[in-house]
């Protein structure tokens, strides 16, 4: 055993003597940590039963054995062909009946738009005769072949002038916020715990909830999108940005504070510059965040792309549906591309 | 007030504890107008606890610092600090902001918020900050450059312009040298005596070199647990006085074996 020790080094994890006496590396494993995990695969496996996760694994596994041809049918495939039967072909064109359309003006018809009229022979009872008759009546229809892809566009940019402004009005309810709620500028103990606790607040609620409230408060509409956004946003922001001038770096702000700089310069001075970078960043997932949940805030009612969404879904117009589930996929897509390309811009 | 007019620091009995731990014990010294002091001492003597005194960074425990006569107070702090620049150890600079930004917010006291939450300093305070950028050897070049990519001597340059921007009367250098090599060292010590004494400005400088005290100061305070161990001109600083600084035992600990009774440029080398 001291020939082994005074060899080679010791790979045992037991509590040899080993000769560099207090000096010790831990093991990367130990009895504890095995613990540990097998309380929490105990824990995972009584949280999975109650919810399910067993039967999910199965009727996922069945769809994935219909899609190879090893099974006739399942739940789930039988699901996703209806679904995908119901949704395609999207909804590309409009075709609205003339006679319902509002102060129509057949000499100053809309782009790439024509008239159809369509002949119908109808039965119906002359009251006099009490016998059927039959009659032809022409019924005409303005038919706009790109006419739906225009409105969800439309709606698209309805939706990003909602993410835009909720992103702005956010930054502007932040900024407060995060000076307050940092605790070496907050200007009192008391507003430091007010701060927090709105930060909490804001961050707390979700936009769909607040949506649901500010709709009630505004209206049916963009603005309480708007408002929503902003106010989710704002405890996030003011979260962020205040961590971040807690932490940012103290020399600088002592060499202002030295020279009698008040606590705003300071801010401005000694701090922005260190965290600005961070800010962009925080911003601009704000500002991507927001554009896809001025998407959601529409199921109820707050405006954007998601009320247009919320009222065909109900119509059961499927086709509309699938075309602004592709407008909201291209939308967050191209984003993305336009984010990543900003920031490695800018940072 | 003052018993001397031309006293510009004043130090009256001061004494600061962090709880039981007593950092400096009643020291009292007078600082006359224009002198290049250094305050010389090893690391946890209390010097930098003495120097932000000056400008209230630290409050005494018991004692007051006076300025011109005026006493250090909370009320007039504001007041005074706009009086007293400060040059600092790490340098202190925003290190993504640049060297103009840097240097301009050493006027940030006197200029208006609003001039300086949109950053837009008036024309003579530019001006001023171009002329103490030239002053302490930098170039037009460097000038819209980050600080981050300057060295750490031409930090320090930076860290004087800006601590001039106001013209102060004080100069408060804590451990200005301390994270350079001995040349840039000389080089900056140096600027900061020559800017000084152009525009009159009383320096308190701590230093833990003694052969760059003996070079550049205009006296010497040499600080050991807390009290004042030497007071006097460099001449005046001899081994004797350096023994008391550090003390004999931990002056042959650290010194080379062989090395019995080290004179004092060797003890200066061993020692920084």
């Amino acid at each position: 055993m001291k020939m082994l020790t005074d060899g080679v080094p010791d790979h045992g994890a037991g509590p040899t003597a080993n000769r560099s006496g207090d000096f010790r590396i831990e093991p990367p494993y130990s009895w504890r940590g095995l613990l540990v995990v097998l309380m929490v695969l105990l824990v995972l496996c009584v949280t999975g039963a109650r919810v399910e996760v067993d039967r999910l694994a199965m009727l996922t596994g069945e769809a994935f054995a219909v899609a190879l041809g090893l099974r006739d049918s399942s739940q789930v495939s039988r699901g996703a062909v209806k679904v995908v039967q119901e949704l395609f072909p999207p909804q590309i064109s409009e075709r609205r009946e003339v006679a319902r359309i509002e102060n129509f003006n057949r000499s100053d018809l809309p782009w790439f738009s024509h008239i159809e009229t369509l002949r119908e022979t109808e039965q119906h009872l002359n009251p006099r005769t009490l016998a059927m008759e039959k009659s032809t009546i022409s019924r005409e229809f303005l038919v706009e072949p790109l006419g739906y892809l225009r409105h969800v566009t439309l709606k698209m940019i309805e939706t990003l002038e909602i993410a835009l402004w909720g992103t702005l009005l956010a930054v502007a309810l932040s900024l407060p916020l995060a000076y307050c709620s940092a605790r070496n500028y907050s200007p009192h103990r008391a507003v430091y715990l007010v701060a927090r606790c709105l930060v909490s607040f804001c961050r707390a609620i979700p936009e769909l909830v607040s949506a649901l409230f500010l709709v009630v408060l505004y209206g049916f509409g963009p603005m309480a999108g708007i408002a929503a956004l902003g106010l989710h946003a704002a405890g996030f922001l003011g979260k962020f940005y205040g961590e971040d001038i807690e932490n940012a770096d103290g020399g600088p702000q002592e060499a202002l504070r030295a020279i009698g700089a008040g606590k705003l310069k300071v801010l401005c001075f000694g701090v922005l510059p260190q965290v600005f970078p961070q800010y962009i960043a925080y911003t601009f997932y704000v500002l991507d965040r927001n554009v896809r949940m001025a998407t959601v805030i529409g199921l109820v009612g707050a405006g954007g792309i998601g009320q247009e969404l919320k009222g065909r879904y109900d119509m059961y117009n499927y086709a509309h549906v699938a075309t602004i589930l592709l407008a909201i996929f291209i939308t967050v897509f191209l984003l993305d591309q336009i984010a990543a390309r900003m920031r490695s811009r800018f940072l | 007030m003052s018993r001397d007019a031309r006293s510009m620091v004043r130090f009256d009995n001061i004494e600061k504890r962090f709880g039981e731990n007593r950092v400096l014990n009643r020291i009292s010294l007078d600082i006359p107008r224009g002198q290049f002091c250094v305050i010389l001492g090893p690391s946890g003597a209390g010097k930098s606890t003495l120097l932000r005194m000056v400008n209230g960074l630290v409050t005494p425990t018991t004692g007051s610092v006076y300025i011109e006569g005026w006493r250090v107070e909370r009320d007039n702090l504001k007041h005074i600090r706009t009086g007293i620049g400060m040059i600092h150890q790490h340098f202190n600079l925003v290190q993504r902001a640049s060297v103009a930004t840097n240097v301009l917010a050493g006027a940030l006291p006197r200029v208006a918020l609003w001039r300086a939450l949109l950053m837009w300093f008036p024309v003579p305070y530019r001006r001023k900050a171009c002329q103490l950028a030239r002053a302490v050897g930098l170039n037009a070049a460097q000038l819209s450059r980050r600080v981050s990519a300057l060295s750490g001597g031409q930090q320090q340059r930076v860290g004087i312009a800006r601590a001039f921007m106001l013209d102060p009367s004080v100069i408060l250098a804590d451990e200005p040298v301390a994270s350079l090599d001995p040349k840039i060292s000389r080089d900056i010590l140096g600027l900061l005596r020559d800017e000084s004494r152009r525009r009159a400005a009383t320096v308190l400088c701590t230093l833990h070199q003694i052969d760059l005290a003996r070079e550049f100061a205009d006296r010497i305070v040499a600080v050991r647990g807390g009290e004042i161990v030497f007071d006097g001109e460099p001449k005046a600083f001899d081994d004797a006085a350096l023994r008391s600084i550090y003390g004999q035992s931990e002056l042959l600990a650290a010194a080379p074996s062989g090395i019995a009774e080290p004179g004092p440029s060797q003890v200066a080398e061993v020692l920084i």
